[in-house]
C-alpha cells in the first residue's frame, strides 16, 4: 500500500507536517479530510449496496480512493454451519487496477490482511443485529459483506469501514413469516402463525410448562411493496480513524499515499456510539514500526473519538440525506405514471 | 407459481419490453480512475462493467516479455454480488481464467504490439453488474478503455451477443434469455467488417448461426457510432480544458473517422 519514495521526499513531507504552521503538499490542515462522496443503492442486485470515494476530483471524477460495497442476504440452515441468530461474514476484494504494482500474489495478502480487520472488528458480537433470524433454531440469514477496492489514493481503511457502514445502513432483510404445518383433528392442512404467539395450547402441556415452543417447519418471504425491514441496529456501526502519527507528538488524519509512506506509523481506532453521549471502542491496531507511550496513546485515543464522532455524524445526515433521494425519486417516478 | 415468462411474445415483445432486435440502453463512462492510463466504464443495460488499462509500461515479469511486440495482460475480476445469488469467485477460477484468454485473444491481432516491444499492457476487467451479455459488455469496455489509454489499434471492437428463440433472432440478451435460449457472441471491426471473436457455448442451427452472424455485424456497426461518439465526446472535453482559449467551433476540420 506504501508506494515507496525517497529519502527526501519523506524527510521533506516530515519537515512540512513537523513545521508551524503545518503544510501539507495539497495545503489541508493537519485534521482536514479530502471530499468524501458517497452514493447508496448502486447494486441493485444486492440488497443493501454503496460507493464512496475519498478525494475524488470533482470536475473529472478522476482519482482519490473508491471503494463498493454490498451486501447479500443469502438463508443458512443451522445444521450447514449457520449460527442461531444468523451471521455477518465480511470480505474484501481488491482489484488489481488499485494496485498496479503489485504482484498478484501480493494482491492476495493484501486482501487478507483487509478482510481480517474488517471481519473481525464487523463481526463481534458486540454489533450483532437482531433481526437475522427466520426460524429460531433453524434457519437464518448470512449476511455477506463484500468490499471491492476499485482504486487506493491513501486511507484506505477509514474508506473501507464507511463504506461498510453506509452498506450496512442501506440493507434490507427481507419479511419472513414462519410457517407451521399442523394436522387438524378434522382434516385441513396447513395453519400460518405469525411471530411466536401460539394461542391454542394444546390439552396435554401443563401450567408450569412456560417454554415457548415453535413447531415451524417452513417461512415464507411476504410480498410487500418495499424490500423488507431496515438491519436492526444500523446506528450502531462503527467507523474508524487513521491516525497517521508523527514522532514525537503530532498526528495527522486522511493521509494520501505518498504521506502515508513517510508516517510509517499508524494507529487504528475503531468507534461505534451506540447513544449520543456514550462511545465505545471496538477495535485498535497498530500499524509499522515505530512506538508509542502509554500517556502519548491515551490522548491519541480521546482525540480520535473525538474525529469519530464528527465523521459519524456527518455519515449519519449523509446516508440518511441518501434514503430521502432515493425514496422521493421512486416517489417522483411512481407519480409520474 | 407466477405466470410463465415469454422471451418473445407474438406482439414482438421481450419479456423486459424490447423489441427483437433492439439493444439494451448503453451507457458509457470514460473519466479517469485511479492511477490507470485509460478506463472505462460501460453498462448495457444492467450488466455494468469497469475495465481498467495500464501501460504500455515496463514488465513486472521479463520472462514475460517479447523482443518484438507487448505483451498484452488480461485480468479479471468478477463482484461476488454482480448475480442474483452471491458467489465468490477465486482469481484461479477455471471460468474467470478462460473469460481474461478469451478477451486477450480478441484483442491481440488488433492492438498494434509491435510498437512496444519489452513492454507489457496491462487489462484489468471488474465486472460488477450481471445482467446476461457480460463478454459483450466487458469486450465493448476495453475497447473504450485502451482507446482512452491512448494505445493505437487497428479498428474499434464492437461485440454483441444474438441468440435465436424457435426461429426469430434477438440481440444483446439479458439473464433470463441466455439461460433459455442458445446464443453466440460476435465481435466485429466495423469499419473492415472482420470478424475477431465467435464464441458459443450452446448447439445453435447452421442456418440461425448465419442468420445471426450477419445481425451481429449490424448491431456492431451501431454500436461503433455509439461507442464512436462517446470517444469524441471525451477528447472535444479534453481539448476544451486544455485550451480554455479556444473557440468551440465544430471540428470540421478533424480527420472524419470512417
Amino acid at each position: 500500500m506504501a508506494s515507496s519514495i525517497s529519502k527526501a521526499e519523506s524527510a521533506y513531507i516530515q519537515v512540512g507536517l513537523a513545521s508551524t504552521p503545518p503544510h501539507r503538499l495539497d495545503g489541508r490542515a493537519l485534521n482536514d479530510f479530502r471530499t468524501i462522496s458517497l452514493e447508496t443503492g448502486v447494486a441493485p442486485l444486492a440488497n443493501g449496496s454503496a460507493r464512496l470515494s475519498i478525494g475524488r476530483n470533482p470536475h473529472d471524477n478522476s482519482g482519490g480512493t473508491e471503494i463498493l460495497a454490498a451486501t447479500k442476504l443469502e438463508v443458512e440452515t443451522i445444521e450447514d454451519g449457520g449460527a442461531d441468530g444468523g451471521r455477518v461474514v465480511c470480505t474484501v476484494t481488491c482489484s488489481p487496477a488499485a494496485y498496479p504494482h503489485l504482484s498478484s500474489n501480493a494482491l492476495e495478502d493484501l486482501q487478507h490482511d483487509l478482510t481480517i480487520v474488517v471481519h473481525q472488528t464487523l463481526s463481534h458480537p458486540s454489533l450483532h443485529p437482531d433481526n437475522l433470524k427466520i426460524i429460531p433454531g433453524k434457519k437464518s440469514w448470512l449476511l455477506s459483506l463484500d468490499l471491492v477496492i476499485l482504486s487506493d489514493a491513501g486511507n484506505i481503511y477509514d474508506a473501507l469501514f464507511m463504506a461498510a457502514r453506509a452498506a450496512l445502513w442501506d440493507t434490507k432483510v427481507p419479511k419472513t413469516r414462519f410457517i407451521e404445518y399442523k394436522a387438524k383433528k378434522t382434516g385441513s392442512t396447513s395453519k400460518e402463525k405469525d411471530g411466536m404467539d401460539v394461542d391454542e395450547t394444546p390439552a396435554t402441556t401443563s401450567g408450569f410448562d412456560t417454554r415457548q415452543l415453535t413447531n415451524a417447519t417452513d417461512f415464507e418471504l411476504l410480498d410487500y411493496w418495499d424490500e423488507g425491514d431496515v438491519l436492526d441496529g444500523r446506528e450502531l456501526w462503527p467507523v474508524c480513524i487513521t491516525l497517521n502519527l508523527l514522532p514525537p507528538a503530532a498526528h495527522f488524519l486522511d493521509a494520501t499515499q505518498v504521506e502515508e509512506a513517510a508516517a510509517l506509523l499508524k494507529i487504528l481506532a475503531i468507534f461505534a456510539f451506540p447513544a449520543v453521549q456514550s462511545s465505545r471502542l471496538q477495535g485498535m491496531h497498530m500499524l509499522g514500526p515505530g512506538e508509542v507511550t502509554s500517556t502519548q496513546m491515551k490522548t491519541l485515543i480521546k482525540e480520535a473519538e473525538i474525529h469519530a464522532r464528527e465523521l459519524s455524524s456527518a455519515l449519519n445526515s449523509k446516508v440518511k440525506d441518501e434514503d430521502v433521494r432515493r425514496n422521493q425519486k421512486a416517489a417522483d417516478s411512481f407519480s409520474r405514471r | 407459481m407466477g405466470s410463465r415468462i415469454e422471451i418473445l411474445n407474438e406482439a414482438g415483445f421481450r419479456s423486459d419490453g424490447r423489441r427483437q432486435f433492439e439493444l439494451r440502453d448503453l451507457s458509457i463512462d470514460l473519466s479517469k480512475r485511479g492511477e490507470a492510463d485509460g478506463s472505462a466504464q460501460l453498462s448495457h443495460g444492467l450488466t455494468q462493467v469497469l475495465v481498467s488499462v495500464h501501460g504500455p509500461r515496463e514488465a513486472k515479469m521479463r520472462s514475460h516479455t517479447f523482443h518484438d511486440r507487448a505483451n498484452i495482460n488480461v485480468e479479471v475480476v468478477v463482484a461476488s454480488f454482480s448475480t442474483g445469488e452471491r458467489r465468490k469467485r477465486l482469481r484461479g477460477d477455471k471460468r474467470v481464467l478462460e473469460f481474461a484468454a478469451t478477451i486477450k485473444s480478441t484483442f491481440e491481432p488488433v492492438i498494434r504490439t509491435s510498437l512496444y516491444p519489452r513492454s507489457q499492457i496491462d487489462i484489468y476487467v471488474q465486472v460488477l453488474q450481471q445482467d446476461g451479455s457480460t463478454l459483450q459488455a466487458c469486450i465493448n469496455a476495453t475497447t473504450l478503455a485502451l482507446i482512452n489509454a491512448g494505445i493505437p489499434m487497428s479498428d474499434f471492437v464492437c461485440a454483441v451477443t444474438g441468440g435465436v428463440h424457435s426461429t426469430s433472432p434477438m440481440l444483446d440478451l439479458t439473464t433470463l434469455e441466455e439461460n433459455d435460449i442458445p446464443h453466440v457472441t460476435v465481435a466485429v471491426m466495423p469499419k473492415s467488417k472482420k470478424v475477431v471473436l465467435v464464441t458459443m457455448e450452446t448447439r445453435l442451427h447452421v442456418e440461425r448461426f448465419q442468420e445471426l452472424l450477419n445481425l451481429a455485424r449490424d448491431a456492431g456497426a451501431i454500436l461503433h457510432q455509439e461507442m464512436r461518439e462517446a470517444i469524441l465526446e471525451r477528447s472535444a472535453g479534453l481539448i476544451a480544458m486544455a485550451e480554455p482559449g479556444m473557440k468551440q467551433s465544430k471540428g470540421d476540420e478533424d480527420v472524419v473517422m470512417d
